[in-house]
């Protein structure tokens, strides 16, 4: 039985915005530029943990770990494409590398996949998007999410929460059945993972992990929550993809730290289209979809101007064009 | 009484996308139809998990990918390899006769 469009990039085609042919081209895998982004990765971790180490006996260390720490939080953005298969043409490399930031950030790799698919599904609409972030009510509120102190605290809850068994009903309805086992598992295999790390500190005395990851992660957060809340916060509550997501133009370091991933309303659209296409499909998609010029900064004036009343909050706009 | 199942042309081959998913409507019926390896395939096109076209996912040959949630299923047997898809495509028989792409329904 024919459906409803439910795709964004369905209705893209539909729309005429881009041919079959020119979708399918900017979907064609490969693992050369992934290799080639993971060594400057590596290049990068590497020379911020290198500042680290060479700042550890001055008060120069607090930035320096701040600075390591935004690179380090940026593992959400290579997981977040490891989950959508779009990083390596190999698929168990995307699984692998997916397990591996997943370990960085605190982030189970599979639990995040199951949470991201109704993101995708039900992006922005308010009780189905399991990782909408509400526009906040006031600049008080805005600066408590940013300070990460609630995501925190909502992320060890769900961690510990799983650990001990237990999927709360939201979890339980974008998670089969049949994988809550394997989620618990994850989720226990986190903290023995956290928990082991942290016996090698106590028995060693070597509290490497602490300067070099924890704490970096901790004071990087707070970036990658700003980072966050310009993909979707500020937008309208709808359905519609040409509303409720937000790109942003960024300097090409910001780019590579992200791995694209500014270009957030084009990897809505076709989210199949892997990270290094993405600049393409923005040049296809160029008046299609909300682009904010200003990037990151442009995004949180927008915000601001919404939570200080100076132009309409965009969670009062209940339909696409209003 | 079931009727009889017949052999129907849906495209002709020439029409196809050379080694990729083409999209075709039979009747009120939706379909993929593969260009894989191993010859022509024809299943419905709507994702077992979230409904969307698989005619506007990747696919590899052999694979076919969910455009939505990157579910994925081998386009030759229907069956779903991963997660978040679950159940298994409905595969329709078909074969190419006199360059046309034929379905037994």
């Amino acid at each position: 039985m024919t459906q409803d469009v439910r795709t964004p990039i369905t209705q893209a085609l539909n729309d005429g915005v881009l041919t079959r042919r020119e979708l399918k081209e900017l979907m064609r895998r490969s693992d050369g530029p992934a290799f080639v982004w993971l060594a400057l990765w590596f290049a990068t971790v590497g020379a911020t943990g290198g500042l680290v180490w060479l700042t550890m006996d001055s008060w120069w260390l607090w930035p320096a770990m701040t600075l390591h720490g935004i690179v380090l939080v940026h593992h959400f953005s290579l997981q977040h494409e490891c989950i959508h298969y779009t990083v390596f043409r190999t698929r168990w490399l995307n699984d692998l590398v997916g397990n591996l930031c997943g370990l960085v950030i605190i982030l189970p790799n599979r639990f995040f996949r199951y949470e991201h698919c109704d993101h995708h599904t039900y992006t922005q609409l308010h009780g189905h998007d399991p990782e909408l972030i509400p526009l906040p009510m006031t600049l008080k509120g805005y600066l408590w999410y940013i300070s990460s102190i609630p995501y925190w605290r909502a992320k060890f809850s769900e961690l510990f929460r799983h650990a001990a068994g237990s999927l709360n009903a939201a979890e339980r309805r974008f998670t089969p059945k049949e994988e809550h086992r394997t989620l618990i598992l994850e989720a226990r295999l986190m903290v023995l993972f956290y928990l082991a790390i942290l016996g090698f500190c106590f028995m060693t005395g070597n509290w490497s992990p602490v300067w070099y990851w924890w704490l970096p992660v901790v004071l990087g957060e707070p970036f990658m929550r700003a980072i966050r809340m310009t993909e979707h916060v500020g937008r309208p509550n709808v359905a519609d993809m040409t509303e409720n997501t937000r790109s942003n133009l960024i300097s090409m370091p910001m780019r590579f730290l992200c791995w694209n991933m500014n270009y957030h309303a084009e990897h809505h659209y076709a989210a199949s289209v892997p990270f290094h296409a993405l600049p393409r499909l923005h040049e296809k998609l160029q008046g299609y979809v909300h682009v904010e010029p200003r990037g990151y900064l442009g995004a949180h004036i927008d915000i601001i101007r919404q939570l200080l009343g100076r132009s309409p909050r965009s969670d009062k706009i209940t339909s696409a064009g209003e | 009484m079931m009727r009889e199942k017949v052999w129907q042309d849906v495209i002709a081959v020439a029409q196809l996308e050379p080694g990729d998913v083409t999209p075709v409507t039979a009747g009120d019926r939706e379909l993929a139809i593969y260009d894989t390896l191993d010859g022509i395939r024809v299943s419905y096109a709507r994702c077992t998990h979230g409904a969307a076209n698989l005619c506007d996912g990747y696919f590899d040959g052999c694979h076919i990918e969910c455009p939505l949630h990157q579910g994925l299923f081998d386009a030759r047997t229907g069956a779903a390899l991963a997660a978040p898809a679950r159940v298994g495509l409905r595969m329709i028989e078909a074969r190419v006769e006199n360059g046309m792409v034929q379905i037994l329904i």
